[in-house]
């Protein structure tokens, strides 16, 4: 303990000239803040110029369309809110949420085969991967949608009945949507630190069981940013579904224009409720993003307010299937 | 914490590694080792880095497998077993079972990220062993209040010092009761302030009649602690002896040059 007081005031010296030995004392202090140091910012003539320049090309853009009579304001307006458009805005977020969905849960039995020591499984869930992420999403809706020709009836009933504009959509979409996800959920396997493993396996679990109870918890947190974006990609991609008819949102438009040749107002309506559903997504993933990045112990935010993590663990133990105690085997 | 391990009957050799040798792709990591260590025997094992201390740890507990030789564990086999004439790798699930009665530290701690440290450390009771919770709760607070860590039971990894997150991982690994420790440079990640509390908990499980296997660079717990010093280089064993011995006296040119050139 320091038991010489300095008289207050006194402060260390400016430099320390070579040699000397600076102790600091009860009472050092260094010199009070006066003022905050602030300091004006210059006028950035580079972006008024943008600012200007980009009013003068939207203003130019709005006038030539707006007395465009292939632009009727007043159809967008009638049918956005038309009982057909918002049930295929409906069927839309079915579509994507439900595709997401299943595409997660295959994703997630396609990544642990490719990481398994099992070389078959490993093989078998990178053709997948290969083929599903290979083919366009397109192509896969059309072939979905004519399966009827290589199977006429499935389990003794007719496939083109079993299989409407809607299922295939859903198989093709989810599908095509597990190949991305698997390679996602792969790379937050890859994400958790070997040592993990290491630390599980010496405590006694097989390797898969480290895979599944103690590496796959922890992904969670690298899977869920770029899940965020291939559900906004989701959301538009159901529009492909509109070439077999899913009865989507921009099959409702078609439908309506194909009668009324109306094409661009619907077009627009079109446009205006994707920009609704991606700008809802973007804002959930928004907030999803924060509370797995903020909570997550580890993260750097979390090592800031010591106090209360752990609403991650609850989540990811929600996700998991209970808590600690409940899933006891054998 | 009582002693539930099964009493050993045929001999009291804990642990013999016969012969090993091991490829890393083209590196031959070890060259034949054998080394023998008894029950409650505590064993230093030193070396410069690359000297496939850590890679004979692996071995051990078959996280590594090896490419010749046998390592014994209370005289049997880990990872292989002989079945009408012909050696096998054991099924995931028998490996597993063996590694349950092997400790293992690691340099880098190795928690479990996403749970707090009573739960790092009820996790391999309650999950893998099946015990009650009450039994399992009460076992590993002890522990926690052994290491030191009783007050933090409720934290995360990330909100513990390296210190901290070590002596914590020491208690995971005694709740499964082990018959042996394995630790892997547990100090060689810590800063220098730290590295006292780990070793002084090491000393600890020590004192308690453990068998400890200790891959460190700290000589000075390897001289206090140890029974027996088994220096390595290059993949082979120079020098193998009581600790005071090898530390003092040190009989191969290398074992010396090494010692003289840490002190």
């Amino acid at each position: 303990m320091m038991t010489e007081v300095h008289s207050a005031g006194q402060s260390q010296p400016a430099a320390l000239g070579v040699g000397s030995h600076y102790v600091r004392r009860a009472g050092d202090e260094p010199a009070m803040q006066e003022a905050p140091l602030r300091a004006r910012h210059r006028l950035g003539y580079g972006q008024i110029l943008a600012l200007i320049a980009a009013l003068v090309a939207f203003g130019i853009f709005v006038r030539s369309q707006a007395g465009n009579p292939n632009m009727d304001w007043n159809v967008t307006g009638e049918y956005l809110f038309h009982p057909l458009i918002l049930n295929g805005v409906a069927v839309t977020i079915q579509l994507a949420v439900l595709a997401m969905l299943i595409s997660i849960v295959l994703a997630f039995g396609v990544a642990v085969a490719i990481q398994s020591t099992n070389k078959v499984a490993s093989a078998l869930g990178r053709a997948y991967v290969w083929f599903f992420r290979g083919v366009p999403m397109l192509v896969q809706v059309l072939l979905w949608y004519n399966l009827a020709v290589l199977f006429p009836t499935i389990l003794g009933r007719d496939t083109n009945t079993l299989i409407s504009g809607f299922t295939a959509g859903l198989f093709a979409l989810s599908l095509a949507e597990s190949g991305y996800m698997a390679e996602i959920i792969r790379g937050g396997i890859l994400s958790v630190p070997a040592g993990q493993t290491d630390a599980g396996v010496s405590l006694g679990l097989t390797r898969g069981q480290a895979l599944r109870r103690i590496v796959l918890p922890q992904s969670i947190r690298v899977i869920i940013p770029p899940t965020g974006n291939q559900f906004i990609g989701m959301l538009k991609a159901t529009s492909l579904v509109s070439v077999i008819g899913g009865s989507d949102l921009l099959t409702r438009a078609q439908l309506i224009y194909g009668q009324n040749f109306k094409i661009l107002p619907l077009l627009v309506v079109a446009v205006l409720w994707y920009l609704v559903l991606v700008t809802i997504a973007s804002i959930g993933q928004y907030f999803l993003e924060k509370r797995f990045n903020n909570s997550q112990p580890g993260s750097r935010q979390a090592r800031k307010g010591a106090g209360t993590p752990g609403t991650t663990t609850t989540a990811i133990r929600s996700m998991t299937g209970g808590a600690l105690w409940k899933r006891q085997r054998r | 914490m009582e002693a539930t391990a099964p009493v050993i009957t045929k001999a009291d050799t804990m642990l013999r590694i016969d012969g090993v040798h091991k490829w890393l792709g083209d590196n031959h990591v070890l060259k034949g080792v054998d080394i023998e260590v008894r029950t409650g025997e505590i064993v230093c094992i030193l070396g410069p880095s690359g000297s496939g201390k850590s890679t004979l740890l692996r071995c051990i507990n078959h996280l590594d497998p090896v490419d010749g030789g046998t390592i014994e564990i209370a005289g049997e086999r880990v990872g292989y077993e002989t079945r009408s004439g012909h050696l096998y790798e054991q099924r995931e699930r028998q490996v597993a079972k063996a590694r349950q009665q092997i400790g293992m530290v690691f340099q880098h701690f190795n928690l479990f990220g996403h749970m707090t440290a009573l739960e790092n450390v009820t996790y391999g009771p309650a999950k893998i062993l099946g015990r009650p919770r009450k039994q399992v709760l009460a076992t590993a607070r002890e522990l926690l209040a052994k290491v030191g860590m009783a007050d933090r039971a409720e934290a995360y990894p990330s909100q513990l010092s390296g210190g901290q997150q070590q002596r914590v991982a020491i208690a995971r690994a005694l709740a499964m009761e082990p018959r042996l420790m394995m630790f892997d440079e547990p100090t060689s990640a810590l800063d220098p302030e730290l590295v006292g509390e780990v070793l002084a908990t090491m000393r600890q499980v020590a004192e308690e009649g453990m068998t400890m296997v200790v891959v460190t660079h700290e000589i000075g717990f390897a001289r206090e602690v140890a029974d027996r010093v088994v220096f390595m280089d290059q993949g082979r064993v120079l020098e193998d002896g009581p600790a005071r011995e090898v530390l003092d006296d040190p009989r191969h040119e290398r074992t010396a040059t090494f010692l003289r050139r840490v002190r």
